[in-house]
């Protein structure tokens, strides 16, 4: 067994939602039950729809927030309760990558210094130092010395994701929580962005936790697949399994939502009816049955446990055997 | 053969900045039939946002003007048209919907209120009847509680039904055109399924002509029947779907088509198209695409590529398919 970079256990965070003027505040779970794995130099992705709770998820393992109970294990450390002082040490292990390249670059910092600036707070490196790692890391993702002087904005958005992805490897990290990093790209710019992905993952040895809601993206790049609705993990396993054979009614319905892009594949498809609940107010039993079409009495009365249904696949739902 | 609904010659549509003309459609040509669906594809900053906002003359507010070229709809020129004229049309012959249906939909009017403004407009239709006709309208959209609905606010709806109020509100004066920006880019993968369905069902039971603006080629290869390519504000290829998937000829169609990542497919490095879209300011000289092209030739940097009717469905703009003794006329 390949060594876990990341554990986590039973994580669970509701928010407090302010009520009206005569209503009481009431608590959303945004994450309800989520357990899963990650060993080193491997890519795991969580898929789900909006509101699924897969980008809360993402955020409680870099302690952006706390959660409201749960383990969090990285490499050998529980972080789930740590304290903010203690947590500097894990922002040099575990670094994000975020969606918007154009929102999360600040605009008045030059390249050397926004690139730089993790070096600064993590490091004892001497200026020169510190600028020597910034060119040689501007090369490792395709970038090179002269950009070093310029500023976010003259950058195109394909080469800002890179920059971020610069930004957030300076510190060597083991783990990295990319969230929707190719969302915001063009499909010629996004398949750029995952090579470097991969590449750099072979180089370094890095682990990914991949979170996306595009699944020919997630199936590209990915080892293992948890897939998310609100709030637990319905189905997780190897992603060839889960491409090949999947056994969650909504991994199916999921997948089988993807358009293609071949022609002569078009079929009628078996649309999933409905609307995703609001989490304020989540069905009864499993949370699916109001949109699964092989839902029965059992469904919405008893919360399906997650069963292991062979070597490379776990699943929650009462009619997988 | 059915005729067109929409013919675009030779468009041309500039923006004014700082006292210059910064020109962003640089000849645009496409037809779309009766019946049929028209994809438009291309990165972004290709321009194909503002051919619709071209072909519905929305430049309110804006300095974008068309300077050259023509847009038949109908039978008639949009671009000969007064504002009151286009008003007209707009909405009832030609009607639009939007990306974002949260920002497309007045937060602070009824949906009821907003779907029978355009009917008791474009219909003259009675109150009663219009109110008829809209809850008419919302169940064929596969909106179950439509009366309910018809007293509720934009922001009491989840994206798919707001986008559903949207096509609604569009195929309300049962348009002849139905323009869709990136209809589904907003949404959930199965929701985004559903919504495709619906426009499917709408076009097939009106015979509605639809021009579907994406950069989802997914979407593209499950809906269209035919598609134009667009770059830097020119069309590039224009072929049958399945023509178009089969044997894509442009390097940059060929290009955008190797860049979507399948599954199921082994492929562990990607295809990808190096750089980006050229700003308008700094078009490169010939052929836009060159600076990223892998199979530029010499001429493809001094002069623009000539039209070349591969087919008699489908034309390409590219030196590689231009004959030698092809005359250069762009």
């Amino acid at each position: 067994m390949p060594n876990s970079i990341l554990k986590v256990e039973n994580l669970k965070k509701s928010f407090q939602v302010a009520g009206g003027l005569f209503q009481k505040s009431q608590h959303v779970n945004a994450v309800i039950d989520v357990s899963f794995e990650i060993e080193e130099g491997t890519t795991f992705s969580l898929v789900g729809e909006s509101g699924c709770g897969k980008s809360t998820t993402g955020r409680l393992i870099t302690r952006l927030i706390a959660p409201t109970s749960g383990s969090i294990v990285v490499d050998g450390k529980e972080i789930a309760t740590a304290k903010q002082s203690e947590l500097k040490h894990l922002r040099q292990t575990v670094q994000m990558i975020f969606q918007d390249p154009y929102a999360s670059l600040n605009p008045r910092m030059k390249v050397k210094e926004l690139v730089g600036e993790p070096l600064e707070i993590h490091t004892k490196l001497s200026k020169d130092e510190r600028e020597k790692l910034v060119l040689e890391m501007l090369e490792v993702v395709g970038l090179n010395a002269e950009h070093a002087d310029r500023y976010a904005h003259e950058f195109s958005g394909g080469q800002r994701q890179r920059l971020g992805i610069a930004r957030a490897l300076i510190t060597k990290p083991k783990l990295i929580i990319a969230d929707e990093p190719v969302s915001a790209l063009d499909v010629s710019i996004q398949s750029q962005i995952l090579n470097l992905l991969k590449q750099l993952q072979q180089e370094f040895k890095i682990s990914y936790l991949f979170i996306s809601h595009d699944l020919s993206v997630v199936e590209h790049i990915s080892h293992y697949i948890g897939v998310m609705y609100l709030g637990t993990i319905v189905e997780i396993g190897r992603k060839e399994t889960i491409f090949n054979n999947p056994k969650h009614p909504y991994t199916q319905a999921l997948i089988a939502s993807v358009p293609i892009a071949d022609p002569t594949l078009r079929k009628k498809k078996k649309v999933l009816i409905g609307d995703i609940p609001n989490p304020k107010n989540p069905p009864s039993g499993c949370t699916f049955h109001t949109r699964c079409p092989f839902a029965s009495d059992i469904c919405k009365q008893a919360i399906p446990q997650m069963r292991k249904i062979n070597e490379e696949q776990s699943v929650a739902c009462h009619f997988v055997n | 053969m059915t005729e067109h609904v929409l013919r675009v010659s030779d468009l041309e549509t500039s923006f004014m900045r700082d006292k210059t003309e910064i020109k962003i459609l640089r000849g645009v040509n496409f037809s779309i039939r009766k019946g049929e669906i028209l994809g438009l594809v291309g990165e972004s900053g290709s321009g194909k946002s503002l051919t619709s906002l071209s072909i519905m003359q929305l430049f309110h507010g804006t300095t974008g003007k068309i300077v050259k070229g023509s847009i038949y709809f109908n039978g008639e020129d949009l671009t000969k048209m007064s504002e009151s004229e286009i008003r007209k049309i707009r909405g009832k012959q030609m009607a639009m919907i939007f990306q974002e249906p949260m920002t497309s939909l007045n937060p602070v009017l009824k949906i009821g209120k907003q779907l029978m403004e355009a009917i008791e407009m474009h219909l003259k239709l009675p109150k009663s009847e219009s109110k008829h006709h809209a809850i008419q309208m919302l169940k064929s959209v596969g909106i179950g509680r439509a009366e309910e609905i018809i007293h509720e606010y934009p922001h009491q709806l989840s994206g798919g039904m707001r986008q559903r109020v949207m096509i609604a509100m569009a195929m309300a004066c049962h348009p002849n055109l139905l323009i869709a920006d990136e209809p589904t880019t907003a949404l959930d993968v199965t929701i985004q399924a559903q919504i495709l369905e619906l426009m499917k069902k709408l076009k097939e039971e009106n015979e509605t002509a639809i021009l579907l603006i994406t950069h989802d080629l997914g979407v593209v290869a499950e809906m269209c029947d035919k598609v134009v390519v667009m770059y830097a504000g020119q069309v590039v290829e224009e072929a049958d779907v399945f023509e178009l998937f089969a044997s894509p000829k442009h390097p940059y169609t060929k290009g955008l088509i190797a860049s979507v990542p399948k599954i199921g497919d082994k492929k562990e490095v990607l295809d990808s198209i190096n750089g980006h879209v050229p700003s308008p300011q700094n078009m490169p000289k010939g052929c836009k695409f060159a600076p990223r092209c892998n199979q530029v030739m010499s001429i493809c940097q001094e002069e623009s590529p000539p039209t070349v009717e591969i087919s008699a469905t489908r034309q390409c703009s590219c030196w590689l398919y231009a004959k030698k003794d092809v005359e250069v006329n762009a």
